[in-house]
């Protein structure tokens, strides 16, 4: 986590971000960022609409999860999660100036391709986007985002650890786990990475924070 | 009264053969597999384990009627904000003490199935045991709950 910390002071002060509203809302679970993280522009695939890049999350608040189909157990909780947060929000629009965005950003490009991972996503909730591309792309979104993720093999009951850099091992491509970051990740309308919700996460305390943020917004 | 009172027991004990299946000191109750996109390559599978014995036991194997890759028996932990999936060769049961199988925490994971199962099938689930015997339990698909984040800490 002090790495995380570390990585996020050094991300806001090179990027030099924007100054947030004087007084930043409180909020239960969400860390909202004292100064914006203006993002750098991305090129992912999105099956449906074809290139996804930072002008696909303006003018809407998104939350980008990262994951891979393969995760058999953090990413289908937390995509359960955010589909009861669109699930309440839709019974009470009021409750939101305006419902999120929710994209899944596959860290696994090797064995993600847009088709299987937008029919992973849209399972969970129709709206739900899924993007992903090259490796290299994945890597440089998730590193700008404060996003750790390292590919895990098993090979004769010993693990082995690849950084995102390493080719994988003929006889392990098809048979590893992905560790990685858990956390959500808001931006604003303006395509700015504006706050960090941390595991665990609950869809009525999302919900509480997402209106008191948007609330706050300009 | 005293009549209502034994048919209510006799109605609750029905109802506990129905939703623990006991063989030996290994109780297992609640046995459910997470409902997951058709195209998912991989399943979770989640149960409570409850040990009456003076003695651990542990799962060693998982066997199912799915058509699956294979069957890991898996572990999630939370650390530095980050979900470690650690594959685990048993999981184990102290005595007198249960083992809760859940999302964010000990699973069972059905690799590669052939056919993704939908909500309300019942699959089969053999557990094998440290002392060679298996226990049969019939895990319903359904919705996956939320992560029990707050009660992660049960190392």
């Amino acid at each position: 986590m002090i790495k995380f910390i570390l990585l996020l002071g050094a991300m806001l002060f090179a990027l030099g971000g924007c100054q947030q509203a004087d007084e930043i809302p409180e909020t239960e679970a969400a860390f909202v960022l004292p100064e914006v993280v203006t993002l750098t522009d991305f090129k992912l695939t999105n099956h449906r609409l074809g290139e996804y890049g930072i002008e696909n999350t303006r003018g809407k608040w998104s939350l980008f999860f990262f994951g891979y189909t393969h995760c058999p157990d953090v990413c289908p909780t937390e995509l359960f999660m955010m589909a009861e947060m669109m699930r309440a929000i839709e019974k009470d629009p009021s409750v939101l100036v305006q419902p999120p965005q929710v994209v899944f950003v596959s860290l696994d490009p090797q064995r993600d391709t847009p088709e299987s991972l937008q029919q992973y996503a849209a399972f969970y909730h129709a709206s739900f986007i899924g993007i992903t591309g090259s490796q290299s792309s994945v890597d440089e979104l998730s590193k700008e985002m404060g996003v750790f993720y390292e590919r895990v093999y098993h090979r004769n009951g010993d693990v082995l650890t690849l950084d995102s850099e390493e080719d994988v091992p003929e006889e392990l491509k098809n048979s590893y786990l992905i560790n990685h970051s858990a956390s959500i990740f808001l931006l604003n309308p303006a395509g700015e990475l504006h706050a960090i919700f941390a595991p665990p996460h609950d869809p009525n305390r999302m919900i509480r924070d997402l209106a008191v943020i948007q609330g706050a917004w300009r | 009264m005293k009549h209502n009172f034994f048919r209510a027991l006799s109605t609750f004990l029905l109802a506990l053969c129905l939703f623990a299946v006991n063989a030996g000191e290994l109780v297992v109750s609640d046995p459910w597999i997470r409902s997951a996109p058709p195209n998912a390559p991989a399943l979770g599978a989640f149960m409570v384990l409850e040990n009456n014995s003076d003695a651990q036991v542990s799962v060693v194997d998982v066997h199912t009627s799915l058509a699956v890759d294979r069957v890991e028996l898996h572990r999630t932990k939370m650390a530095d904000g980050v979900m470690k999936m650690v594959p685990q060769k048993s999981i184990p049961v102290p005595a007198h003490s249960s083992t809760v199988l859940k999302p964010g925490s000990w699973h069972i994971m059905l690799i590669g199935p052939e056919k993704v199962p939908t909500m309300g099938e019942v699959i089969e689930l053999t557990l094998v045991l440290d002392d060679g015997t298996k226990q049969v339990v019939a895990a319903t698909v359904r919705q996956g709950e939320k992560m029990m984040g707050e009660h992660a800490h049960d190392d």
